[in-house]
């Protein structure tokens, strides 16, 4: 097991620095630099070179990198070009959000996807699992900014039921409990209904999997019933599929669902990421960017080490 | 003669097909006891339905299967009970299925595995069920049984983890123990240890066994009764004592005399192939391959000639035939010829581990076949792999006094041509996407042949020289049999004309009858091409048939290489004596 | 978005039957509505008709107008053009992209292909719509600059699916054999490799197709896909929210059920494909 986290651990390192290269070799392609949104357009050239060598733009890149990392360490992200914040503060303060939003859709999407995909995995080509199927199948095919519409349209215009946007607070705190769940409703709904089909397939398709193998046909030998062969040996197996592809779906959910929370309106990850774009505010678009790639990689590594623990032959592979 | 534990009756077992939707009669009429304190063994090669005899006992056919007859297990009807009632008299039969690994369940420790059986039928404490665990381990054989209660499946050899698996089925306390192909894929020697453990429960529990397997010969030393199955009817059945001594129907015959026996001078496969399920012929199912065959054969299913101690269903029972003894490989002479091949202190190594392979030396000589037996794990496909250039090695492989690793790029690609390999699995050695005609015409085209009537005629004339039907040439691998591909993977090695064929276990996926036709054609085929073979195999008496000297392999080492016959008559290492040991020889009658 | 490759090697036989053929009938609709159709109805999309504002369906206006007068059938046909024109090209370069990389990394030395999938990790670390949106941030997309972003930012999944199948391969008897026949690397990818992954690659084709579709639209969605005055399904659907308090129902509806429509489609052909391959993989 410490073998399989240390080699986890280079490669996660190394991604990071793959990351940051990239993500410096991002800030350098914007245009302008801070040159150019201090003076603004038409500056006298002498003047964009006293700026760019009071922000060490005319070193070698080489150094230029070293300092950026040297700043990235001491979370230095500079200041939005809109808001004049710091990049930081910024993003842990939507990033809250976001995990908010993320953490009820998930294990709303989780209990929903782990029933369903039960069902669907045990009845595969029965009735039960060809409804399942086809729900799945068309649920998977729905985009969310339609189901996003469609929900503001439905519930919030026409029958009133939720706010369509416009959290004016993003401190959550400051709001009142109905408040904020009735501003997380929709959004919520939406990303559940997107992330249960995929979720649900993939453990139905588990589930059926490990169903058919010769250790189910063992225990039924034994005498042991159908349900005691499913919790007690099909699912512990059927669950490390499942637990990488939430690894993998990281990226996904750190984002925090970019185009729900923009449709919603939602203070979140995803929201922020869309208004910096549309102002085109780099510092914030770069910090986006690594947070969530820092946190992908942090992700990948845990769903390794859950899947270590779940699998006894991976600690000694 | 007490009740028998276990009673088929008439029983037959129809299965869903996968292209027509109708079912498909799999397993007809069969009947069959096994008596309390004996054991019966169920022979035949695969698709003969004799593991669906088994299923259908336990009722575990997969979904849309049909039965009809009786089992009767213990006095009771088990066709007739509900699956309530079933469930509780599961563990009455115990079950040991094939390939343990993947009949255990990879994530569970083998203690909560064996536990199971207990807790489900006895009931009681999962403290209890540990201790009962921890007897049975002991009892099956598994070294410090309380120290290994939790670890995993994975952490067991092959051969423990059979024992983990007879453990388990032991402790629902069974009557009656169904071991489906249980020692196959299993070393000779492990196989035997296996065998012998049920053999001695049978007599300690007072056990029924129900042992299923595709190999006479294993059974031969421990079954008390036999019924042999082909192409889903009963052939031949009752005392075993009897059975081989004197075997009546004509495909028991063909299926002992084609299993490798030390000593014997020659094998006969069986010609043709197993009828289709859905397309079995009316009369007896045996008589389109049977040398016997006459025309009432094919009318109706023979009635059973004999007795109530052994009898076959078959119209002209035949005289136990006599296999003749003597060498068979006794074409080659060791002339003054200088080696074709030679290795030279050839090391192998993966990682820190020990060397998988290591100061192997040895000579090969053009026309001559060399045997290399070995346990798995002992370094033989490593050697193997070794010679074909697949993998690095140290020391030195010499072809025509050449060192192979010093050669040029160009050189060595051209070197590599003249030592070809046939693998083991014919499956996963042939492209499942091309026909083969273009799996032949492959190396024709890598030295260039372009022509397309020429390839057509040579892949033509490889397909003959494997005594294959040309119109196989438009067919994919998985429209063919296991033999037939293996046939197919032998005619590509021989398609760039090499000097030099390695065979990896060319024979150990395929059944009984269709292995003793592949040897028999490799032995020609080295004759007629004046072809070097290495021949890699666990099996021994295989070896010795075909091989003109034997080296035994050991842990990467050879211990000892020595001419065919000096060796089966008189090894002198011990680990040689072993393994010979665990080879079927021609009986002395 | 959703997970590329992965998330779709599943489920084979829980399809009905009829999946291919129906999902191959509705990108035939698609496909003709959105070429064959403009042919037979010759509005103008750009055509303003200050007259009739936001004009509910109607003989004149089948699926309405828009808020300056705009028809509503022929935007939708025009967008539908605009994103099928993107999307499926941006498909053939993300697939030819992520085919070459995994096959190269598949066929290199161990080392190599260590290096290459590391390179991989870093990039699937990012969420492919982020990385897109970065760049459409900071370069104003052209149409074919667009073509060009998406097949190059989605191929990281494909090319790790290319990869561990050439791996896979690349070890299997018939290449050893072959190899040992003196096949070079190139004569190995085309005679076994390719062959032995077409159907893979066939189904995941079409599952790019979708996903294009889809990452396509969400970006025009957020304003940063097909530029004005052109417009594609998902800008139709994101000036549609603009009104939505007044609940303009024929201009959500037509573009949100096309997109589904094709994502259905694709998703049926590439499952469909899947069943019928069944157990002969």
């Amino acid at each position: 097991m410490l073998r399989l986290v240390r080699r986890r651990l280079g490669s996660a390192a190394l991604s990071l620095l793959l990351l940051t290269t990239i993500a410096f070799v991002l800030s350098h392609l914007t245009p302008g630099g801070p040159a150019y949104s201090i003076l603004g357009p038409g500056a006298k050239p002498d003047a964009v070179a006293a700026i760019n060598h009071e922000f060490g733009l005319d070193l070698p890149l080489w150094r230029q990198y070293l300092r950026w990392l040297w700043a990235l360490a001491h979370l230095h992200l500079g200041s939005s070009y809109l808001s004049n914040q710091p990049v930081g503060t910024l993003l842990v303060s939507y990033e809250k959000n976001t995990i908010l939003l993320q953490l009820v859709s998930l294990t709303a999407s989780l209990a929903i996807a782990l029933g369903l995909g039960m069902i669907h995995g045990v009845y595969h080509a029965r009735g039960a699992g060809r409804i399942i199927g086809a729900i799945e199948l068309g649920l998977y095919a729905l985009p969310s900014f339609f189901v996003g519409t469609l929900l503001i349209l439905w519930l919030s215009m026409g029958l009133g039921w939720f706010p369509a946007g416009g959290l004016e607070d993003l401190r959550l705190d400051h709001q009142t409990f109905g408040a904020a769940l009735s501003h997380l409703a929709l959004p919520a709904t939406t990303i559940t209904l997107l992330t249960v089909p995929v979720l649900s397939r993939y453990f139905a398709q588990s589930v059926h999997e490990e169903l058919g193998r010769d250790y189910v046909r063992s225990a039924a030998a034994r005498g042991a019933s159908p349900l005691r062969i499913l919790f007690g040996d099909v699912l512990r197996n059927a669950l490390r599929p499942l637990v990488t592809i939430l690894g993998l779906s990281l990226p996904t959910i750190f984002a925090g669902g970019i185009v729900t929370e923009t449709v919603f309106s939602y203070p979140g990850l995803g929201w922020l990421l869309w208004q910096s774009a549309i102002g085109q505010d780099y510092p914030v678009l770069i910090g986006i960017v690594l947070v969530i790639g820092v946190l992908t990689v942090l992700g990948n590594l845990l769903a390794d080490l859950v899947n270590g623990l779940l699998d006894p032959r991976v600690s000694y592979a | 003669m007490s009740a028998p534990i276990l009673s088929l009756e008439r029983l037959g077992v129809g299965l869903p097909s996968h292209g027509s939707g109708r079912p498909v009669t799999v397993l007809e009429q069969l009947d069959l006891t096994v008596q309390p304190g004996e054991m019966t063994a169920l022979v035949g090669e695969s698709g003969s339905g004799k593991t669906i005899a088994a299923l259908a006992a336990m009722r575990l056919l997969p979904p849309g299967g049909t039965t009809e007859g009786v089992v009767r297990f213990d006095g009771i009807d088990l066709l007739a009970q509900d699956e309530r009632r079933m469930r509780a008299l599961r563990g009455r039969i115990g079950m040991v299925f094939q390939n343990p690994l993947s009949a255990l369940n990879p994530t569970r420790t083998i203690g909560a595995q064996v536990a199971d059986g207990h807790r489900l039928h006895a009931g009681g404490s999962a403290a209890q069920a540990r201790v009962r665990a921890i007897d049975l381990l002991g009892e099956v054989g598994i070294p410090n049984p309380a120290r290994r209660l939790d670890d995993y499946p994975h952490q067991f050899s092959g051969g423990q983890r059979q024992r983990v698996m007879i453990a388990a089925a032991l402790a629902c306390d069974p009557k009656l123990l169904i071991a489906d192909e249980p020692t196959t894929g299993l070393d000779p020697l492990v196989a035997r240890q296996i065998l012998a453990l049920l053999a001695g429960l049978r007599r300690s529990h007072g056990l029924g066994v129900l042992f299923i397997t595709h190999d006479l010969s294993i059974v031969a030393d421990h079954a008390d009764r036999l019924t042999v199955l082909y192409a889903g009817r009963a052939v031949e059945w009752g005392a075993a004592r009897r059975f081989f001594a004197a075997p009546r129907h004509p495909y028991s015959q063909a299926l002992l005399g084609a299993v490798p026996r030390l000593g014997q001078a020659s094998l006969h496969g069986i010609p043709g192939l197993l009828p289709d399920p859905a397309r079995r012929p009316p009369g007896c199912r045996f008589a389109p391959r049977c040398a016997y065959a006459q025309a009432p054969c094919e009318v109706a299913y023979p009635p059973p000639v004999g007795d109530a101690g052994e009898a076959a269903a078959c119209l002209y029972p035949q005289p136990a035939p006599l296999l003749e003894a003597g060498h068979a490989a006794a074409a080659f002479e060791a002339g003054g010829t200088a080696p074709l091949l030679a290795l030279e202190h050839v090391t192998v190594r993966y990682g820190d581990a020990a060397p998988s392979l290591s100061e192997v030396s040895l000579e090969l000589r053009r026309g001559e076949c060399l045997g290399i037996v070995g346990e798995s794990g002992s370094g033989k496909s490593t050697l193997g792999r070794a010679i074909l250039q697949m993998l690095p090695y140290q020391g030195r492989i010499l072809l025509d006094g050449q060192d192979l690793a010093a050669l040029p790029r160009e050189a060595l690609r051209r070197a590599r041509r003249r030592i070809q390999p046939v693998f083991q699995d014919p499956r996963e050695s042939l492209n499942p996407r091309l026909r083969v005609r273009e799996t032949l015409a492959e190396p024709l085209r890598l030295v260039g042949m372009r022509d397309k009537d020429r390839l057509a005629r040579e892949v033509a004339s490889l397909l003959a020289k494997v005594g294959l039907d040309p119109s196989l040439a438009d067919r994919f691998p998985g429209q063919i049999s296991g033999g037939q591909a293996q046939r197919v993977a032998v005619a590509r090695a021989l398609a760039t004309r090499p000097d030099i064929i390695v065979l990896d276990e060319p024979t150990s996926a395929l059944d009984v009858s269709t292995q003793a036709t592949l040897l028999t054609l490799l032995r020609d085929l080295a004759r007629s091409e004046r072809l070097a073979t290495l021949f890699i195999s666990h099996d021994i008496a295989a070896v010795s048939w075909l091989a003109d000297r034997i080296a035994v392999l050991r842990q990467g080492e050879i211990v000892e290489m020595a001419d065919t016959m000096r060796m089966i008559a008189q090894p002198n290492h011990p680990y040689a004596a072993a393994l010979i040991d665990t080879a079927p020889r021609i009986a002395r009658r | 978005m959703r997970d590329g490759v992965a998330a779709r090697l599943l489920s084979r036989r829980s399809l009905p039957r009829g999946a291919l053929l129906g999902g191959l009938l509705l990108a035939v609709l698609i496909l003709a509505l959105c070429f064959a159709l403009p042919l037979v109805w010759t509005a103008d999309p750009y055509a303003l008709n200050p007259v009739s504002p936001l004009a509910h369906p109607s003989a004149r206006f089948p699926l309405g107008t828009d808020e300056i007068g705009r028809d509503n059938l022929a935007r939708v046909l025009d967008a539908g053009r605009a994103t099928l024109l993107v999307a499926i090209p941006g498909a053939v370069i993300t697939f030819l992209a992520g085919l070459i990389y995994g096959l190269s990394s598949g066929l290199a030395p161990r080392w190599a292909d260590a290096v290459l999938m590391r390179l991989l990790d870093a990039v699937l670390a990012l969420p492919g719509l982020v990385v897109l949106i970065f760049f459409a941030a900071i370069l104003r997309l052209s149409t074919p600059s667009l073509i060009l972003l998406l097949g190059l930012i989605s191929w990281p999944p494909l090319a790790r699916l290319v990869r561990n199948e050439t791996r896979a391969v690349r070890d299997r008897d018939y290449v050893q054999a072959s190899r040992q026949m003196g096949a070079g690397l190139f004569h190995v990818a085309t005679t076994h490799l390719l062959r032995v992954m077409a159907p893979v690659l066939a189904v995941n084709f079409t599952f790019l197709v979708g996903d294009m579709v889809l990452v396509l639209s969400a970006l025009s969605f957020l304003g940063l896909g097909v530029q004005p005055p052109q417009t594609s399904w998902g800008g139709l659907l994101e000036s549609a929210l603009q009104l939505v308090a007044l609940d303009p129902w024929w201009l959500i509806l037509p573009p949100g059920l096309l997109i589904f429509a094709s994502l259905l489609s694709a998703s049926l052909i590439g499952q469909g494909l899947l069943a019928r391959q069944g157990g002969g993989r």
